[in-house]
């Protein structure tokens, strides 16, 4: 039992991270209707920047958030260089992304190398709680995510932000007759689903290893998390992040853990054929007909 | 000569009634109108009989077959063709392939099948594309789009064709022009059922016209006493004329 | 039947006024004039360039390139297979996957578990490998049915990673993630495939007749019903398209043309195991055909030959060269979106037409 509440912790840890990413991804879709394959390297940067940073000697928290001001940037320039010429032809962003996604991995690994790369554990305390051992730094990311989850729930839901961006989000060409510069908001949200990326890598290498090409580890995760939430739908993500979190914490304590990748898989093409909107349903971007 | 015969059709989304039980008749070698104000369920109508949506109740027979709740392309193979509202076309293909895909689905003998055309060209000389075969649909100017949706639902083989708002956006001129390309065409064998708005091009095309408003017939008759039922006047103009 | 009756119409049922004058100048007349003859040329261009091609590509192990070379080509010649059923399923019908991979492994896993498990070699693997391909890909292609495709671009991607943890954890029955060995292909009128040359003639019978079939689909019918299907699904279905039914026979031949790239494939390598077929190789065939151009004839064979011939060409170590892909993809589709086939076309036309006009000035046309 206390194996099982183990595997659950750490699970909740991971998934954390697969609901930031997961997040990013469904909310530049939501408004943009971009689907970004490179997102995975946005977080495999933010490990790699955050790791450069902390070899640089500072501490753990401030590389987190230089490395999350790097992908931020890099995100931008996405947007602005990339993506802003294909938002009429959804596809050919996509398959841009795809050709960034190369690009990121290779140029990383180019200046780097292609090893794993680690931070000592920074806050390095184990808690006994109940009977299970659980790493502190396991805690921290979750708490971590709650609190980001919070932004954002609030900063969409409540704030005037949130409002022209949901507006933005329904009716487009409305929403800009009313003022609401569209475009902008388009880069803020894309640099802010970048940004999460970062924080996720930034917490993904305090907790273990990571090589250049995690990206695209991640980013099946996230695209799974974001599909079977509803592709869009911010709410939706965290759900299914906390679903697939219980099922790989299962897996992993008592079912077959080599399947463990599979399981999530499965669930979400079983999900997509019941309901192919998502669980708690999805937008079909703004380009919806 | 029924074609197409709607007994107690009824649509509803949700709570909202599209359609609320319209009993209709309408006959293959004529032409029909149906008008009403916006909302009355027009397009609506057209999309339940060509299976874009299953109907909530009620029975849609074609050719004395029901063809109630059928797949929009099956129905499209028995000869019941509908052109939208916005301009359609494949945007992408040529004019001469639009027709000539068409052309290919409409292949078809017997019942259903209307009357042939000899080639893709013979129908763009139908309806006054002649010669641009070669020009890409998707940047032709909006009047030769919508020629172009009349000669892509003629080459589909129509032995009924629901033409939704045909002459919308059409300068005066064009919709004559439009007026006299669907005048002609019961006697070719193919009826025409058309919803519009232009009250001038529905009298001078239609022998009858179906009045509808919030999803009921409330009027089908001949276009002269039609247009003079108060009930008519009333939806239209809140008052006699 | 009454309401034929009336109709307006020649004696012979037919109708338009091109049926009362069969010469009527308002119809094409594609056999005069210049534009006649260039539609006329046209074909014999095509027949002419098609064959320069076959040609070149036969003659290359008589130029004794070197192993290296000719192994290159031969890993070309079945990926340019595979792109070719991926060109019919996003540059006709328009819809776009990024697990194309997994079906060539369903392809190559057929062949190979057939050889391990039952003892059966190439030749009677070959329509196994090419029917299960095809009926795995149109399995993998339901979903697209019911979501839109950015959606499904995704799903793709998913079902790639599900079939290499299903194959890596297949046990003995997939070879793991090992993988499997296969042996060599049979003999067929003595030819001994083991040499590099012969198994290269194999691969290139079976590209020019991909390259055929692909021709034969693009132009035919049922290419375009694929067409209008990718331009405007409503439409289609108003006129009588039964898109679901299309679009899973697509995948289906799709498919197929996967399969036997897979069989090829895996007889060449003689090893085969789970990475072959996973999220990398996808994405890298969905830039090839991307980077060739999806459309038209030549696109997939000139994406295929760029990304495998590009390194070599340029002496790049793996890690730039993929640099190199990535900022050619990012070039052709903000400013290439046919490909580079459609900007080698764009170049051939506008000197075509230079030279054409220049004939026509100088009274030189016939």
């Amino acid at each position: 039992m206390e194996i099982l509440i183990q595997q659950l912790v750490n699970s909740l840890s991971v998934a954390s991270v697969t609901i930031l990413i997961g997040m990013g991804i469904t909310l530049i879709f939501g408004l943009a209707g971009i689907v970004n394959f490179a997102h995975g390297e946005f977080l495999m940067i933010g490990g790699i920047a955050t790791w450069f940073f902390v070899g640089l000697g500072l501490n753990f928290f401030a590389a987190a958030v230089l490395a999350m001001g790097v992908v931020g940037v890099l995100g931008f320039v996405a947007e602005r260089g990339l993506f802003r010429f294909t938002l009429d032809r959804p596809m050919n962003g996509f398959i841009m992304s795809i050709g960034l996604s190369v690009i990121l991995q290779h140029v990383v690994i180019r200046i780097f190398n292609e090893f794993q790369k680690s931070i000592p554990d920074p806050v390095g305390a184990v808690w006994i709680v109940g009977g299970v051992h659980i790493i502190a730094m396991r805690a921290v990311v979750v708490a971590i995510t709650v609190v980001v989850v919070a932004i954002t729930y609030f900063g969409i839901s409540r704030s005037r932000y949130g409002m022209a961006l949901r507006a933005s989000v329904s009716d487009q060409s409305t929403a800009e007759l009313m003022g609401v510069p569209v475009r902008r908001y388009v880069t803020g949200v894309f640099v802010y689903g970048s940004i999460l990326a970062g924080l996720g890598g930034a917490l993904m290498i305090a907790l273990f290893p990571i090589t250049p090409f995690v990206g695209s580890v991640v980013i099946t995760r996230g695209f799974v998390v974001s599909l079977m939430g509803g592709l869009g739908n911010v709410y939706g993500a965290v759900v299914a992040g906390l679903v697939l979190g219980l099922v790989d914490g299962l897996s992993a304590g008592y079912g077959y853990p080599e399947w463990t990748d599979a399981y999530s898989l499965i669930i979400m093409i079983v999900i997509l054929i019941v309901r192919p909107q998502g669980l708690l349903g999805g937008t079909l971007g703004p380009k919806a007909s | 000569m029924a074609a197409l015969e709607i007994t107690g059709l009824r649509k509803a989304f949700g709570g909202v009634v599209a359609l609320g039980g319209v009993d209709l008749t309408i006959p293959g070698d004529k032409i029909t109108g149906v008008i009403g104000p916006n909302g009355s369920g027009k397009t609506t109508l057209f999309n339940v009989i060509t299976g874009v949506f299953p109907p909530t109740s009620g029975r849609v027979e074609w050719l004395g077959e029901d063809i109630t709740g059928m797949r929009s392309h099956q129905i499209a193979r028995k000869g019941l063709i509908r052109t939208f509202q916005q301009a359609m076309s494949f945007p992408g293909l040529t004019v001469l392939e639009n027709v000539r895909v068409a052309m290919e689905c409409g292949e078809r003998r017997g019942a259903g099948a209307g009357p042939r055309w000899p080639s893709a060209e013979a129908i763009l000389d139908f309806v006054g594309l002649a010669g641009r075969g070669q020009e890409e649909a998707g940047s032709m100017p909006f009047g030769n789009l919508r020629r172009l949706g009349v000669a892509v639902a003629l080459a589909a083989n129509p032995v009924l064709l629901l033409l939704d708002e045909p002459a919308a956006g059409l300068s005066d001129n064009e919709a004559n022009t439009l007026t006299e390309l669907i005048i002609k065409l019961p006697q070719m064998g193919i009826g025409v059922c058309l919803i519009d708005h232009h009250m001038t091009f529905m009298t001078a095309l239609c022998t009858r016209l179906v009045v509808l408003d919030f999803g009921t017939k409330i009027a089908d008759g001949a276009p002269a006493g039609v247009l003079k039922d108060p009930k008519v006047t009333e939806v239209y103009l809140g008052g006699e004329l | 039947m009454e309401y034929r009756e009336l109709k307006m119409s020649t004696p012979n049922g037919e109708l338009g006024k091109s049926a009362q004058s069969a010469n009527s100048k308002t119809t094409k007349e594609p056999n005069h004039g210049l534009k006649g003859r260039l539609a006329a040329h046209g074909r014999l261009e095509q027949i002419i360039v098609a064959g320069v091609i076959v040609v070149a590509m036969a003659a290359l192990p008589s130029l004794h390139i070197g192993y290296r070379f000719l192994s290159i080509a031969i890993t070309t010649g079945y990926t340019a297979i595979a792109l070719y059923g991926l060109g019919l399923q996003f540059g006709q019908a328009g819809i776009m996957s990024v697990g194309h991979a997994a079906i060539i492994g369903v392809g190559a896993y057929t062949a190979a578990m057939l050889y391990v498990h039952f003892g059966v070699g190439f030749w009677v693997a070959l329509p196994a490998s090419i029917i299960i391909a095809a009926i795995a890909g149109g399995l993998v292609g339901l979903p697209s049915l019911r979501v839109a495709g950015q959606h499904y671009i995704i799903i793709t991607f998913c079902f790639c990673a599900l079939l290499v943890v299903c194959l890596t954890n297949g046990g003995s029955l997939t070879g793991a993630a090992t993988g499997l060995d296969v042996g060599s292909v049979g003999r067929v009128f003595g030819i001994n495939f083991d040499k590099l040359d012969n198994y290269y003639y194999l691969v290139l019978v079976a590209l020019v007749l991909s390259l055929a079939i692909f021709y034969a689909i693009a132009n035919s019918s049922y290419g375009r019903t694929l067409r209008a299907i990718r331009e405007n699904e409503q439409l289609a279905q108003a006129i009588g398209i039964n898109i679901d039914l299309q679009k899973i026979s697509v995948f289906m031949v799709s498919g197929a043309f996967a399969g036997a790239a897979g069989i090829l494939q895996a007889y060449y390598l003689r090893h085969i195991s789970p990475t072959l077929y996973g999220a990398f190789p996808s994405l890298y065939l969905a830039l090839m055909v991307m980077l060739g151009g999806a459309r038209l004839m030549y696109g997939p064979l000139i994406g295929a030959i760029i990304v495998s011939f590009l390194p070599e060409v340029m002496n790049l170590n793996p890690v730039d060269s993929r640099i190199a892909y990535g900022v050619a993809l990012l070039i052709v589709i903000l400013l290439l979106p046919g490909g580079v086939s459609a900007g080698l076309l764009d170049i051939y036309r506008w000197l075509t037409a230079r030279s054409r006009a220049l004939f026509v000035k100088t009274g030189l046309a016939p």
